[in-house]
């Protein structure tokens, strides 16, 4: 199954992947369908004893010429209904709306087609009374547009179906990711074999502060393993932890980081997937404090802007290379936001005069605890 | 009495070794230093006999500042890491001592009683070569500028030239004085960028300009900067050699 293998990649573009495969299989069915049909004409004009093999083939080609253009139109105009596909009844009646229109012009201008072509070999289209021909070719119009649009009905439900499938595959397998990168970032050997050995050489000579750094650590460590399967958190949350670990990397490099938190009171309750900002966070210390021997400043900020939530951390110290390669961490935060939100949230990092910048924007949401 | 320095970037860290280690008697912490270029400038103005070497540090590592000193004259080394796979298998291999973070008391004091009994040969000389391995330390030379010690990029040396102890070192804007051995200096340079010319000479390959035969087999080398230096005998065939000529 297609589903069992599916890449982020093919979760990113779901749109394209699947009209096209769709699109694939109704325009083969589609053609089928014309072959029958016209097989059908040309067997029923020999057995009448027709002797012009290219009149049965006119008047069948004319007809189909037609119906394909609407087909095609409605796979190409049609996908302004495709979010109408979970409701059947509102998908057909959107489609029937169309269904007048199409029974007005058809006869017309498939006579016309037929007449013109007649005429241009020098022959005489001979038919039935007008009136006759309309009812016939209405009637028969109307079985063959309900049949076509439940087909396409199904073919696009179907797709529906396994897109879906798809995005939650990838939702799933991005957080499993996410919390496998997060997992190894707070037990990242470097970060916690320092903070054990910040600990051990502050209890000879501060018990109170060694006993807070390791209740910090503890309070971390409980957070990161507590997260489980919770996709969104509250700001409030997110910031909570940001703050903990801020203050762990605080402890082991006092003299050298001063952390600037400039967070709109209006924004704590917004919803954001839960430890998206930590990693960023992690590299403003491992960019910025950890190889650099001046004083380095971090800024945290979140704001709410109408629609939109808004949070950047900045550092300075560090600068962005011209062929820097991104690390997990910030992989991480960007699939993750392409996944929950597609491309309504950015992350960007940005060169500023003084400091590096990473900042994301989500669309705002209250978050429901 | 053993003279000691300490480098670490965490202020902690630094004032639990510093705290123990002067508790012993035979031990004195001559100084403390923050981050890589500081600790390499304590070694050369403090000739310190044993360096604590945290190898995770700010501007210069731990490993990169073992790596630039000379071999011979090189203060005994323990670095002191909380993570560091690579570099800790190549401790073991190599019998280099080290600490891992958090240590307690008893392990330290292994280590000192290890140092104690160290004769004073190979194993400074095992670290500084370990070192090196670990790191890119023929991209980039420490040289003296001042008081202070300053990283440039080896490929702008053009030439070296020893004269006793020292080596000269002379790049496309300015030369430096080294307090190093050439035999050192080349080996931490490595033989892909610098080929000896001479008893007390070596060029970067690639500041060579011509070539030109004097009498005895000696040739005479003139750099792309003009300067002409000799080429003995000795080292013509390897440098021809691997220069394909």
């Amino acid at each position: 199954m297609a589903a069992a293998q599916l890449d982020l990649a093919a979760a990113k573009q779901p749109e394209r992947a699947r009209l096209s495969r769709a699109d694939r299989a109704l325009y083969f069915m589609w053609g089928m369908f014309w072959v029958l049909m016209l097989a059908v004409g040309v067997q029923d004009y020999l057995r009448n004893g027709g002797k012009h093999l290219w009149q049965p083939i006119l008047w069948e080609t004319s007809s189909l010429a037609v119906a394909t253009f609407w087909i095609v139109l409605q796979r190409r105009a049609g996908r302004r209904y495709a979010s109408f596909i979970d409701r059947p009844l509102v998908w057909i009646g959107m489609h029937s709306k169309w269904l007048p229109l199409v029974l007005l012009t058809f006869v017309p201008v498939v006579f016309a087609i037929r007449h013109g072509v007649y005429a241009l070999l020098g022959a005489t289209y001979n038919h039935e009374p007008w009136a006759e021909v309309w009812i016939y070719e209405s009637i028969k119009l109307m079985v063959f547009y309900g049949l076509w649009m439940g087909l396409i009905f199904a073919f696009d439900a179907f797709a529906e179906t396994q897109e879906q499938r798809q995005r939650l595959l990838a939702l799933q397998k991005s957080l499993a990711e996410a919390q496998l990168a997060h997992l190894k970032a707070q037990l990242r050997p470097h970060f916690f074999f320092n903070v054990l050995n910040t600990i051990s050489a502050l209890m000879h000579v501060d018990v109170p502060r060694a006993d807070r750094l390791l209740s910090r650590l503890a309070d971390l460590l409980r957070a990161t393993l507590q997260w489980g399967d919770k996709e969104l958190t509250s700001l409030r949350e997110e910031m909570r932890m940001l703050e903990l670990y801020a203050q762990i990397m605080q402890e082991r490099f006092a003299d050298r980081v001063t952390l600037k938190w400039n967070i709109d009171s209006s924004a704590l309750g917004g919803a954001i997937p839960a430890l998206l900002l930590q990693p960023l966070l992690e590299n403003a210390f491992k960019h910025g404090v950890e190889r650099s021997r001046d004083a380095v400043r971090i800024e945290v900020e979140a704001r709410r802007d109408g629609e939109r939530l808004h949070i950047a951390i900045r550092n300075s110290g560090s600068v962005l290379g011209p062929e820097r390669q991104e690390g997990v961490g910030l992989r991480n935060c960007r699939e993750r936001l392409s996944v929950l939100y597609g491309d309504a949230a950015q992350l960007q990092l940005t060169q500023l005069p003084d400091a590096v910048e990473a900042s994301v924007t989500l669309p705002w949401q209250e978050h429901r605890a | 009495m053993m003279r000691v320095l300490v480098a670490d970037d965490e202020a902690p860290a630094r004032g639990k070794l510093q705290r123990w280690l002067s508790e012993q008697p035979d031990i004195e912490v001559v100084a403390e230093a923050e981050d890589g270029l500081r600790a390499a400038e304590a070694i050369e103005r403090l000739k310190p006999e044993v360096v604590f070497l945290d190898i995770q540090m700010p501007g210069l590592s731990g490993l990169e500042v073992a790596a630039q000193l000379e071999q011979e004259t090189a203060p005994l080394i323990v670095f002191v890491t909380a993570f560091d796979e690579h570099a800790i298998k190549a401790f073991e291999l190599n019998a280099i001592d080290y600490l891992l973070k958090p240590y307690d008391k008893d392990r330290l004091l292994k280590t000192l009683s290890r140092i104690r009994g160290r004769p004073a040969d190979g194993s400074a000389r095992a670290a500084v070569a370990t070192a090196r391995a670990q790191t890119q330390s023929h991209d980039r030379l420490l040289v003296p500028v001042g008081e202070t010690l300053q990283l440039i990029d080896s490929s702008t040396v053009e030439w070296l030239e020893a004269s006793d102890n020292y080596v000269h070192v002379h790049t496309t804007s300015r030369s430096y004085l080294l307090r190093r051995t050439l035999q050192d200096l080349l080996e931490q340079l490595g033989d892909k960028q610098f080929a000896r010319i001479h008893k007390s000479a070596a060029v970067n390959i690639a500041a060579v300009k011509a070539f030109t035969p004097l009498f005895k087999g000696d040739y005479e080398v003139q750099l792309r900067n003009g300067k002409m230096l000799r080429l003995s005998r000795r080292f013509k065939d390897q440098l021809f050699g691997r220069m394909g000529r």
